[in-house]
């Protein structure tokens, strides 16, 4: 009898050796934790990937270790001034003490529910110490977001380490919105602004076309009177240089310059409709009259 | 059985299993380093020109980004090879979805943002993001690609939430995109994610249909507004070089007339001189030539009634409309 088995005694061996190594080696992903647990009760927590021991009665859980995300459902806050804001967060955490999530959590649900818990109570209380302008609002100095969250970060990631074993590594506001039983009067008065600026803006323009065609005219008008100051200055100055030239000349003969310019002056005045009444006393007729002796 | 036997029957198999001789036996140790060797040999692998590939050894990282080209990793059970395509581009739509949109509505919840001056507007936004580092992208998050949605959108809220809805609509476009790109990166490096963040464009920014119609208004106000000045421009390039012309204009036949008059002045007085100079010579016959030619050229055209010194002077004579009467 014993002879027929002695054959199996190697391959008995050689299973029981497999075994026992499946029993004691064990791999530990980048992604995972595991906790070594002994009956029952939790011996060690093994945070580094690699090839791992334990004793063969030892069992291992193994945990993601990865960040998750979890988006709570918007949700409605007070701020200190008594307005309404809906908000949208996101929490990134992930498993930081095995031994305590398993025993105060279970499992990723229950422990999106805690979360939710702390960080709705915290972000409450936060908001209700922050009017709306801190939070939306467009002087930059004044919003204080980032603070308030990283506030609330810690906070949560003390109160969830301890009592969970979760590290909160990050609570972000997601989205802001308005309540919406508030959207009807906010459209009123985004169209009551708009209104507004589009009236602006058509008076603006208008403003300044007209100061564009007021300083066009203006401008006319200077050019044409520079041009005429100019214009006349030059033509007073022809007038000047001609009066000089003439008294130049004429100052030199006057009673020749008389006797021309009478002369000249007749042949302009008496036009046909002059009729002139001569003396026959005259110089001209003298000689018609009196004969020779009226030229003497 | 006797031994006899046997031998005949081994002599037998032997000359029946001659052709065969040449192959090797199989032995079990023989099929052991065969399945050794196999087992050695698929360690080899090939990572492809896009991918880049992270080696484990019983689940710990040894080799964090293999670059492309052959490779060898100890066999399963001992180390494992997850192959990445690092360069792929992977969209996301942060927003309204695009395929809602084709539809002609977007769920507005999932497009509204908070402006800072407290206006709702609509914004989609497309991501695209490639692996940064594999291994922290395989093994540092969940779910990357939420996380990157996540990072993003809230980037984007709060810069939006911080810009009044002018500026998210029109000028701070493009520093809204880069501002958020930079900071949802800082963030996802943050978590250790391996995620490099390629673009954010803001495919569509777009204010409620329901006060649509005033932002259009804002629009045409501003055309508007540019027609009216460029109108105003229009006139004030028509008249103002006109008046310059004009100006030239007067300035020239000014310019003109002094040269006339200082002309024709000297004219005048050269002849004058000329004229008076002769004069000098013969003073009385050049007055009496002058006086009488130009009576002469005076006379003719004109009526002429010639009296005596002493005599009456009939008036009748003188009639409208009568020929040149000679008594």
């Amino acid at each position: 009898m014993r002879d027929r088995f002695q054959k199996y005694y190697p391959a008995a061996a050689a299973m029981a050796g497999l075994m026992l190594c499946y029993l004691t080696f064990f791999s530990v992903r980048e992604t995972e934790f595991v906790l070594v647990t002994q009956f029952g009760r939790p011996v060690r927590t093994i945070t580094e990937a690699g090839l791992k021991v334990k004793w063969p009665f030892q069992s291992a859980i193994y945990f993601d270790r990865r960040l998750r995300t979890y988006n709570p459902r918007p949700s409605e806050f007070l701020t200190r001034d008594k307005k309404n804001i809906v908000i949208e967060n996101y929490v990134v955490w992930k498993i930081q003490d095995p031994n305590r999530f398993v025993q105060a959590v279970g499992d990723a649900i229950a422990a999106e529910m805690r979360l939710h818990d702390i960080i709705w109570s915290g972000l409450s209380a936060a908001l209700g110490t922050h009017d709306l302008d801190s939070i939306v609002g467009t002087e930059r100095e004044k919003v204080q977001t980032s603070s308030l969250l990283d506030g609330l970060t810690t906070a949560a990631d003390r109160a969830a380490l301890e009592q969970y074993g979760i590290n909160v590594v990050d609570v972000r506001i997601k989205r802001l919105n308005l309540p919406e039983q508030n959207k009807q009067s906010v459209y009123a008065r985004m169209r009551a602004e708009r209104e507004r600026i589009a009236r602006q803006y058509r008076a603006e323009g208008e403003e300044q076309a007209l100061s564009i065609r007021a300083d066009a005219d203006r401008q006319k008008e200077e050019i044409l009177s520079v041009a005429y100051k100019q214009a006349e200055t030059i033509k007073g100055q022809g007038d000047a240089e001609s009066t000089q030239i003439y008294g130049k000349a004429y100052s030199k003969n006057p009673s020749f310059y008389k006797l021309l310019r009478t002369l000249e002056s007749y042949k302009k005045v008496l036009d046909d409709k002059t009729t002139a009444i001569l003396s026959s006393d005259s110089e001209l007729l003298k000689v018609l009259m009196k004969g020779e002796a009226g030229a003497k | 059985m006797t031994t006899a036997t046997l031998r005949l029957e081994t002599s037998y198999l032997d000359s029946r299993l001659a052709p065969l001789q040449r192959t090797p036996r199989i032995t079990p140790t023989r099929v052991f380093l065969a399945a050794a060797s196999v087992w050695l040999l698929s360690g080899v692998y090939l990572v492809a020109p896009d991918q880049q590939a992270v080696e484990t050894l019983f689940g710990r990282v040894i080799a964090p980004r293999i670059m492309p080209g052959l490779h060898y990793a100890l066999p399963w059970p001992l180390e494992s090879v997850t192959k990445l395509r690092v360069r792929q581009l992977q969209r996301l739509v942060v927003g309204g979805d695009a395929a809602d949109n084709i539809l002609g509505r977007t769920p507005p919840l999932r497009s509204q943002f908070v402006t800072g001056d407290k206006n709702i507007i609509n914004m989609r936004v497309v991501v695209q993001y490639s692996v940064g580092l594999p291994a922290d992208y395989l093994f540092q998050a969940q779910n990357p690609a939420q996380l990157v949605g996540s990072a993003v959108e809230a980037e984007l809220a709060r810069r939006v939430a911080q810009r009044d809805v002018d500026a998210v609509l029109t000028t701070e476009k493009a520093s809204l995109q880069d501002e958020t790109r930079a900071a949802a990166q800082r963030l996802l490096n943050d978590y250790r994610a391996g995620i490099l963040i390629s673009t954010i464009n803001i495919e569509s920014s777009t204010p409620p249909p329901e006060a649509a119609d005033a932002f259009r208004d804002v629009a045409s106000a501003r055309a508007d507004t540019a027609r009216i000045v460029n109108d105003a421009g229009g006139y004030a390039n028509d008249l103002i070089p006109r008046a310059r012309g004009q100006a030239k204009q007067m300035l020239e036949e000014a310019e003109a007339y002094r040269l006339k008059k200082v002309n024709q002045s000297m004219g005048d007085a050269s002849r004058f001189d000329q004229i008076a100079s002769e004069y000098g010579k013969a003073a009385q016959v050049t007055g009496s030539r002058l006086y009488l030619e130009t009576m002469e050229q005076v006379l003719p055209r004109i009526r002429k009634v010639i009296v005596d010194k002493n005599g009456n002077l009939d008036l009748t004579i003188i009639r409208r409309g009568d020929p040149t009467t000679t008594k």
